[in-house]
């Protein structure tokens, strides 16, 4: 941790740049918003708040949930991101749809969520609907979902 | 609470009935159901040793049939040792996988016989839909696959599956062509003929199967019963070819060749009382093949000058032609269901592959292209599936797809040069 102190920017690269990635991501991809409410998930994720235009969900689309804790679910049964790939390439709902919905924590570091993006882009699936939270909507539900629990 | 039990009683059969689903597999809206077939469980050592061929035997059933999408195991999600109860299965993680329903079964196992439970699960509402039990000696793991796969055939299209027929076939040998009879997928395949050429099977209804064999001088009929040595069936003229049985076993349709032509004949199962129904001096009448009811025969003749189907009746009145498309058409199988006609054509690209002509508006349907040389077609005995020889392979093997084409799947044989196939219950 601390040999990296001061190292005037000659310190070795550890983490794969996802720029490029991302890149040519947002050309093959289809990325949409998609709002919270319709979608009745098991994975708890906090999810990103946004403004933007949201796409009415549909709650027959393959959900994949990345918890806080970097864990990737297809629906609720959780898969190693290793064999993530293979499972979304066998699975008939997603290349049927060629479509999935994103549903990510949001404290999440990007790469993550890129890795199964480009996971997902590499099985075929080349929609992907952002599960996020119109600006907090969703807030009030989810206390509410505590106090019941 | 009595009542309100009793209420439930009468309401829940009508309502099962009503929710059950039947296929349908002709119509432009057909579509295949998407299922999802679970790894066999087992906690007997006994039944392990058969759960790959039960399994095996099971997919190819479902796969082949043209009635299901099976969907692709690396994909489940479900935990391996997920039960086999409604209660105990986790339907939603069936539903992301994209499955309608799902099969689950249990072998067991008491060291001579092998036991199969087959559930079978609608997954959208969470429910049993059916379930099956069947036992069988160890060694008859695929039959009894067969027998299960048969069980949820007909719950779903309350029709006969194909699972349990037999299928004959010839075989290339280093000095001849050998004639074997199988199940349905090929499998099990017991070898009739040893030795010399024997070639176009047909399956006796009701057992035992008829083959044209170079074994005395000439080639003519003979029939082999049950692992029994071949007897002669029909010996006249020069060669006799092309056999097939009416539907109801008691008659046999074959054309015999006497100096420059061949003609079609029929005689009673057991050779007699041979009678003549075509006679076109210099022509030749062959491949005859039953209509379902009996009463009609179609058969290959080049009597316009090129081979074309035709049909005639059982007493061979009314003879007319079929085919008007293509100049060399051959190799006819009357559908058991009576309404089309599959037959090999050479297209205009000099290709073998596989037709059905309609036997009412003599439309012609397409079912093979671009896909090596398919030929000699022949109708499952429920009339949904054709099996045909494919050189797509490399070498000509067995194939099946469904009776518009779809579908097509290599018979899970070793490979071989196998020809004229026959099918029947």
């Amino acid at each position: 941790m601390s040999t990296n102190k001061g190292g005037g920017g000659r310190a070795t690269l550890s983490e794969i740049n996802v720029t490029p990635m991302v890149d040519v991501m947002l050309v093959l991809l289809i990325i949409f918003m998609v709002t919270t409410p319709l979608i009745q998930q098991g994975v708890k994720v906090n999810l990103p708040e946004t403004k933007a235009a949201p796409v009415e969900a549909s709650d027959k689309k393959l959900v994949v949930s990345i918890d806080v804790n970097k864990r990737v679910f297809i629906g609720e049964a959780e898969v190693a991101l290793a064999d993530f790939e293979v499972k979304l390439k066998a699975n008939a709902k997603a290349q049927q749809d060629k479509e999935m919905y994103l549903h990510a924590d949001r404290d999440l570091p990007y790469g993550i969520v890129v890795d199964v993006m480009a996971a997902a882009q590499r099985a075929g699936v080349t929609n992907v609907g952002m599960i996020t939270d119109p600006m907090g909507a969703s807030k009030a539900s989810h206390d509410k979902d505590k106090d019941q629990k | 609470m009595f009542s309100r039990l009793a209420a439930l009683l009468v309401l829940v059969p009508s309502f099962v009935l009503a929710q059950r689903p039947v296929i349908e597999i002709s119509g432009a809206n057909f579509r295949p159901m998407p299922v999802a077939v679970a790894v066999p469980l087992t906690q007997d050592e006994g039944a392990r040793a058969a759960v790959a061929e039960f399994d095996a035997a099971l997919s190819f059933d479902f796969a082949a049939c043209g009635l299901f999408q099976v969907l692709d195991r690396k994909g489940f999600l479900a935990d391996a040792k997920e039960g086999v109860t409604a209660s105990s299965i986790q339907f939603n993680r069936w539903t992301d996988v994209g499955a309608e329903s799902l099969v689950k079964t249990q072998l067991s196992s008491d060291g001579a016989s092998l036991r199969a439970d087959l559930r079978l699960f609608s997954v959208a509402a969470g429910r049993e839909e059916l379930k099956v039990s069947e036992a069988a000696p160890l060694k008859d793991a695929r039959r009894l696959a067969h027998k299960l796969a048969n069980a949820v055939y007909k719950h779903y299209t309350r029709e006969t599956g194909p699972f349990e027929t037999r299928i004959a076939f010839t075989r290339k040998t280093p000095s001849g062509r050998d004639v074997y009879v199988a199940d349905w997928d090929g499998k099990n395949a017991q070898r009739i003929t040893n030795g010399d050429v024997n070639v176009l099977p047909a399956l006796i209804p009701g057992g035992g199967v008829a083959f044209t064999s170079y074994r005395s001088r000439k080639p003519f009929l003979f029939s082999a019963q049950g692992g029994g040595e071949p007897v002669s069936l029909i010996a006249k003229g020069s060669m006799v070819t092309g056999a097939a049985f009416s539907p109801d076993g008691k008659r046999v349709a074959v054309s015999i060749s006497e100096g420059e032509n061949a003609e079609i004949f029929v005689a009673n199962a057991d050779g007699s009382n041979i009678t003549k129904l075509t006679d076109t001096k210099f022509f030749l009448n062959t491949s005859p093949t039953w209509s379902p009811d009996g009463k009609r025969l179609a058969f290959v003749s080049n009597r316009a000058g090129n081979p074309q189907i035709y049909v005639m009746g059982a007493d061979g009145a009314g003879q007319k032609r079929l085919t008007f498309q293509g100049n060399y058409n051959t190799t006819p199988s009357w559908s058991p269901r009576g309404d089309l006609v599959a037959f090999t054509a050479r297209d205009e690209r000099n290709a073998f592959d596989l037709f059905t002509v309609n036997v009412d508006n003599a439309k012609v349907t397409r079912l093979t292209q671009d896909a090596a040389g398919n030929e000699e077609p022949v109708f499952s005995p429920n009339g949904r599936l054709i099996l045909f020889t494919s050189s797509r392979g490399g070498s000509r093997g067995l194939h099946v797809m469904t009776f518009d084409g779809n579908n097509q799947m290599a018979l899970p044989m070793e490979k071989g040069d196998f020809t004229t196939p026959d099918w029947a219950n």
